[in-house]
């Protein structure tokens, strides 16, 4: 039994305190990648000691990449699934961290040309899932609608189908665009188009304004409508972390989280937590 | 100022065919409709692209490699066997071995609320199927689903965790014995809600063969499996406490004239024999209990403890207490009581390494202890000797794939009467049969 005792604590110390987080990885979320930038750039000028990597790929990849020990830091405009979390309990017994680090309005964008100007959520679902496909149908011009969309390793891409499709399929002629920087692109240069994406890269396009219901009033995502909750289509923008976070990533976190990082959001165009 | 006018004026002048060339390059409406019929066109191929990439997205191929290094404490030899639980018995005078231990190659087509899945597992010893199931969810609350085929029997935890994940290289003896190969054809119903406020309870329940893996039926009855689970999150406090309670209810047919029952005031085995038994059915029902803590706690980092006790009756034969599939054959039916128990410590170190510790415990028959075992006319027989196994281990993630387990067996017998005689002369003292693993994994 003593063998066994000192085997446990040798190994404990051997292997406990070998990482150190001078350099911070964070992976995940296209939505949050301009945002994560400015933390990263304005924090490493404050703290030459500390490197943070910033990579996109989508919230899916992300949390891939941090239950499989290749990021430090996952972005996430979505929560975690139940099965995310039951692999990060299998490989390493934790739930997971979640932190709220912004709000952020799911902006629905058409080209500035559009005479479409509010959407209810139910028509945005049936143009969605294909049984809206013209843009008469909407009191709009005589023309197809294009749809695009987003690839399904993005959480902004899983978040409109579970809140606002309903789970539901999207259309198959939805177009999956590699970030939201290319739908509101593509938006731009398409009279016919209609997108989604965080309001933060809303540049050239129109927004529409969106009601939950045929009854209700319509509203477009400004600051005071998201943070009010009038605006039917808002969601956190999350960070996630293995276990607690320690050190460095502790420091870096808690600075999101204060008034300077804070100020940051405001600045990127999403609406801060606190 | 000369210089540059002159350079100004090259310029224009060395300009002009080119606006020259530009007017007459004007681009006509028809080559816009080309241009427009081709974007069409390419629009059409890309959707089309897409409908396949998304039919071919819904294919998921997962598979894993172990392979093993182990010794044990000496060689096995004819009297008793090492390894039954370590992977399987060593054979006689060998005490080391390289061992393929799994191979598994998995497809599933993923259709959202249907699902076909089929597993093989390719080692040394041949090519056998593990899963082979088709699953339907219902469209509405997307809540129930009904699996058939060959799948694990929905009991306890140990079964459902898979081995690539789990960290101890074998299950417990409990679940070896009681379950050997996990799995078992029938069909179950599983209830699984997507809404938050009933997600933290999962039911499973369905009817099987009860005879073992994929081995045909050979009784008209069916044997009952069923686990009513919840998982209750802490999120704030980094604790997580699973649990569960799970039933099974089946019958072992008896094929002999005579069968042996326990008593529990003689602690002897008492023999009934006539034509009568024939064809009698024996109950093989057991309950079980599991509970699975995981705590990320501050500087160590992510810990868990698992344990599950289970308890009941098990019909086996003289020289098993395994679950027993009698089929066609003629051998005289043992009805034991046993319970066993398993805890697991597991702790994560950093990134890359974990160290557990596991014990466990299997009574097959728990209405004697070891001095009754090998009496004077008890009837009792090896298979009735208590086990006791520490498991200690370190895990190394090599990378995402790859992980490396080195874990040690430190298997105790339960001392049989010293006056016993035969094949029980091993058992007065602890058999030396603790084995050493060193398993290599990758995973994809």
């Amino acid at each position: 039994m003593k063998q066994i005792i000192l085997f446990t604590i040798t190994a404990i110390l051997a292997f406990g305190f070998m990482e150190s987080n001078e350099i911070i990885t964070v992976k995940g979320s296209d939505t949050m990648v301009i945002l994560a930038q400015r933390w990263a750039e304005e924090y490493m000028r404050k703290h030459p000691e500390t490197t943070i990597q910033i990579t996109g790929g989508g919230s899916g990849t992300g949390i891939s990449a941090l239950i499989n020990g290749t990021t430090d830091i996952c972005n996430s405009s979505r929560p975690m699934k139940q099965s995310e979390k039951e692999k990060l309990k299998q490989r390493y017994n934790t739930l997971g961290v979640e932190i709220k680090t912004a709000k952020d309005g799911l902006a629905v964008y058409v080209h500035e040309s559009n005479p479409v100007k509010e959407l209810s959520l139910e028509q945005i679902k049936n143009i969605y899932t294909g049984k809206i496909t013209n843009w008469k149908q909407l009191g709009g011009n005589d023309a197809k609608i294009i749809l695009y969309s987003r690839e399904n390793n993005s959480g902004t891409y899983v978040y409109f189908k579970d809140n606002v499709l309903d789970g539901d399929d999207f259309a198959p002629n939805a177009q999956n665009m590699p970030g939201t920087a290319a739908v509101v692109n593509a938006i731009a240069k398409d009279k016919n188009g209609i997108g989604y994406g965080g309001a933060a890269y809303a540049k050239g396009i129109k927004f529409l304004k969106i009601k939950k219901d045929a009854n209700s009033i319509a509203y477009e995502p400004t600051t005071e409508n998201v943070k009010s909750g009038d605006y039917p289509i808002s969601r956190y923008l999350y960070l996630y972390t293995r276990s607690r976070p320690t050190g460095a990533l502790k420091e870096f976190i808690d600075w999101i989280l204060s008034i300077e990082g804070q100020a940051i959001v405001t600045k990127v165009g999403y609406f801060p937590v606190r | 100022m000369k210089k540059y006018l002159l350079l100004l004026l090259l310029l224009v002048v060395s300009s002009l065919p080119l606006f020259a060339q530009d007017s007459s390059d004007v681009v006509t409406k028809d080559e816009i409709m080309e241009i427009k019929g081709a974007m069409d066109g390419m629009n059409e191929t890309v959707i089309e692209m897409k409908n396949t990439l998304d039919a071919l997205k819904k294919i998921k191929i997962s598979g894993y490699i172990q392979t093993q290094y182990q010794i044990a404490d000496t060689e096995a030899t004819a009297a008793y066997s090492i390894g039954n639980f370590s992977g399987g018995s060593f054979p006689s005078y060998v005490n080391s071995r390289f061992q393929l231990r799994r191979g598994r190659f998995k497809i599933n087509y993923d259709n959202d609320l249907t699902q076909y899945v089929l597993q093989v597992d390719v080692t040394q010893n041949g090519v056998g199927i593990k899963d082979a199931f088709i699953s339907v969810k219902e469209p509405w609350y997307k809540t129930v689903s009904l699996t058939a085929g060959v799948f694990d029997r929905p009991f306890g935890f140990e079964i459902s965790y898979s081995s690539s994940s789990r960290e101890t290289p074998e299950r417990s003896r409990m679940y070896q014995t009681l379950f050997p190969g996990e799995r078992e054809l029938g069909a179950k119903i599983e209830l699984v809600s997507e809404n938050k406020k009933w997600n933290w309870l999962n039911v499973k329940a369905g009817f099987f063969n009860g005879v073992l893996n994929t081995a045909n039926e050979n009784d008209s009855k069916k044997d009952f499996i069923g686990r009513v689970g919840v998982q209750i999150p802490f999120q704030e406090q980094n604790l997580e406490i699973d649990g569960g309670v799970s039933i099974y209810a089946g019958n072992v047919r008896n094929n002999s004239p005579e069968f042996f029952e326990m008593n529990t005031s003689t602690k002897k085995f008492t023999r009934d024999s006539s034509s009568a038994n024939i064809g009698k059915y024996f109950e093989r029902n057991y309950l079980g209990i599991d509970v699975q803590l995981y705590y990320d706690a501050p500087v160590i980092g992510g810990l868990s403890f698992r344990g599950e006790f289970i308890s009941g009756k098990q019909p086996g034969t003289s020289s098993s207490n395994n679950f027993y599939n009698p089929g066609a054959t003629v051998t005289p039916l043992y009805k034991r009581t046993f319970y066993g128990y398993y805890i697991n410590y597991i702790q994560n170190v950093g990134l890359s390494n974990q160290i557990l510790l596991k014990y466990d415990v299997l009574d097959p028959n728990k209405n004697v202890d070891g001095n009754d075992i090998g009496a004077s006319g008890s009837n009792l027989k090896i298979s009735d000797i208590k086990y006791s196994t520490l498991g200690i281990g370190w895990i190394y993630h090599w990378d995402a794939n790859v992980k490396f387990i080195l874990y040690k067996d430190f298997v105790t017998n339960e001392k049989v009467n010293s006056i016993a005689t035969g094949s029980f002369i091993p058992f007065k003292n602890d058999v030396h049969d603790n084995v050493l693993t060193l398993r290599m994994q990758y995973k994809f």
